[in-house]
């Protein structure tokens, strides 16, 4: 088992084009750590350079209390998952997952012990001897999963492991991740692009931007104290109302809060805080998306959209016309830059 | 909708094949029914008479030393030819797929011996190892102290266009071999990196098995080429000498009609490479084919 160190990771390809740049943060043993960020924010690029598989261009990457800089991906104690697999076509399941352990010469009966356990476990047994061109796209994924798994190293890293799977499937992996994750306690740092995987999944979230770290925290302290305009718009689905400041909307709803901050740029407020009720802001309701236990409603405020999480105490209707209230403590103030500005 | 078209006029589609048809008939199954046909015969040089003779000129083949031998220079001359151009293929290719800056450079000098035409390669050759005028011969005698004489010496004779073969044929397979690592998913070979297989375990144990299907069927092809289209490197270095060292069997249907004229033994002769190449067409399609891994 094993914790990771980031001391000013970057990484600048040849043509002088910039992937990450100052990447720092530690990562506890054991913990979940999930990279999220849109594509190509340098998520990926930061897995790949704990790997190994991409070279450390600025900074220091310690794996256990040890610069890792410059040893081989073999040699780091490490396995990952990767978005396609990458099971090996011609060898059998039993080949893919005993590929790793042959490399390290270990005697065969350890071998096969090991990879009755990671079957028994991943409920792979009766696939070991077919390959993988026989086998479903959730069964690739547990033979990916067993491949990393039968090696027992302390870090395992993911590369989007399940985007390529269908929404049902993936809703169950994810669970069984975590599931795997607890009972493994091994340290996990995960990728993804997808926000719900990641508020599900992590312990804590890393999010990225255009080759940096936005914010990190775990999935509630990101919900809700986003440190940018940035981290506000990318988590929750729908994310939070973000408007300019200086717009009809934010000047109403301003009227609710008398205490704000006096250098604004940007108020948000989250989709749920948003009520209905007696006094207060009046909106137009332009579209109306009933989800079961709750309601999507599209609102407009002169020139300004807004989306508000609606109960089943109240009945939308698209045209009508709502008065909004809220706590001027759901308020969440950025400034002119999109940082957020803390409540005084 | 219709989508399949539909010939209203039973002549028309035939008309339209009949190019084709023509070329196949004419070029191919013509001359290969004439070989077929005088192999039966034993001619006059002048073709004045013919008689049948059943199959005498193929038992006459079999039971003559000089042309079982020249099957087994043709399985070694095959055999080399295909192991070394395909062997330096890959390496260039792998070496090739590593490149990083210039690639473009790379590849396409790597491929330029394959616009050489044989004739020409094999005066290129003929030129340099030429043994009193070739700069290779001068320089394997004044380094390595060797007596190069491909005009007394069968073995250096046969080495000769064995490389000389090889060469020409190396810019093929390097097409093919790299085209074959190019497709290959780059994750595969991560992950044999993480994995902790060395480069050299990483390249047998996933590259090389991958190209599995791109090697059976270049090993075909270089054999066919080995054995059939090389004539002209040959006839131009050193025209199946000395003493028929380098004869492959294309060469002695060649030197056996246009030279000795017994046309009903070279014929003979033909109708049996007709055999050959016919059985590695069919183990082409048959197993080759199949054997492709994923």
């Amino acid at each position: 088992m094993a914790d990771l160190k980031l001391n000013g990771v970057g990484k600048t390809y040849a043509g002088g084009v910039s992937a990450v740049a100052d990447a720092t943060f530690e990562i506890a043993d054991a913990e979940f750590i999930v990279l999220v960020g849109p594509s190509g924010c340098g998520k990926s690029t930061i897995l790949r350079m704990i790997a190994g598989l991409e070279e450390i261009t600025e900074g220091d990457l310690q794996i256990g209390g040890r610069v890792v800089n410059a040893v081989e991906p073999g040699d780091r104690d490490i396995a990952m998952v990767f978005q396609n697999y990458a099971l090996y076509p011609h060898m059998t399941v039993r080949g893919n997952m005993s590929y790793g352990l042959r490399n390290q010469g270990m005697p065969k009966a350890e071998i096969d012990t090991r990879i009755a356990e990671a079957a028994r476990f991943l409920q792979l047994e009766p696939y070991l001897d077919r390959k993988p061109r026989a086998l479903s796209g959730g069964q690739r994924q547990r033979v990916a999963m067993g491949r990393a798994i039968v090696r027992e190293p302390s870090v395992f890293l993911f590369d989007e492991p399940l985007s390529n799977l269908d929404a049902k499937l993936r809703t169950q992996l994810r669970a069984e991740l975590k599931d795997l994750h607890k009972r493994l306690g091994a340290t996990f740092v995960y990728v993804t692009h997808d926000q719900i995987e990641a508020m599900s999944l992590a312990d804590r979230i890393v999010i990225m931007s255009s080759g940096k770290i936005e914010q990190i925290g775990t999935p509630m302290d990101l919900y809700t104290n986003p440190a940018s305009t940035f981290v506000a718009e990318f988590i929750g689905a729908p994310p939070m109302n973000v408007l300019q400041a200086s717009g009809q909307a934010a000047r109403e709803l301003l009227s609710l809060a008398p205490d704000a901050p006096a250098d604004l740029g940007f108020v948000g407020v989250r989709p749920e805080f948003l009520k209905v009720g007696d006094t207060g802001v009046k909106a137009h309701v332009t579209l109306v998306e009933p989800l079961g236990a709750e309601t999507l409603v599209h609102l407009a405020l002169g020139p300004d959209k807004m989306i508000m999480r609606g109960g089943q105490d109240h009945v939308f209707e698209a045209g009508s016309e709502i008065t909004l209230t809220l706590a001027p403590s759901d308020l969440r103030f950025f400034d002119p830059s999109g940082r957020r500005i803390s409540a005084a | 909708m219709q989508k399949r078209v539909v010939f209203r006029h039973r002549w028309l589609p035939y008309l339209l094949l009949a190019p084709q048809i023509a070329v196949t008939l004419i070029f191919f199954i013509w001359p290969a029914y004439q070989a077929l046909e005088t192999s039966f015969f034993l001619e006059d040089v002048f073709g004045f008479n013919r008689t049948f003779v059943w199959f005498e000129n193929f038992t006459a083949l079999f039971s003559d030393g000089s042309y079982l031998r020249s099957f087994w220079t043709t399985l070694i001359f095959g055999l080399s030819v295909t192991l070394l151009s395909m062997s330096t293929a890959l390496a260039l290719a792998v070496a090739a797929n590593r490149v990083l800056r210039g690639k473009m450079s790379y590849r396409t000098f790597l491929i330029w011996p394959y616009a050489v035409a044989p004739a020409l390669a094999g005066v290129l050759w003929f030129f340099m190892m030429n043994p009193s005028l070739g700069i290779v011969a001068y320089m394997l005698e004044s380094t390595f102290g060797v007596d190069w004489n491909h005009y007394v010496n069968g073995r250096q004779a046969l080495l000769m266009v064995i490389v000389a073969a090889a060469w020409k044929q190396i810019s093929y397979n390097f097409l093919f071999f790299l085209a074959g690592l190019q497709s290959m998913p780059k994750s595969l070979i991560e992950a044999a990196a993480i994995d902790g297989a060395s480069p050299a375990r990483r390249f047998w144990t996933i590259c090389f098995p991958l190209l599995s299907p791109t090697t059976f069927f270049l090993l075909v092809v270089n054999l066919v080429y080995a054995f059939f289209d090389t004539f002209a490197i040959i006839h131009a270095t050193t025209s199946g000498g000395p003493a028929d060292a380098t004869a492959i069997l294309v060469y002695k249907v060649y030197s056996t009609g246009f030279v000795g004229q017994d046309y009903g033994s070279s014929a003979a002769q033909s109708v049996i490479l007709m055999a050959l190449v016919i059985a590695m067409t069919v183990v082409q399609f048959r197993f080759v084919e199949r054997k492709v891994q994923y």
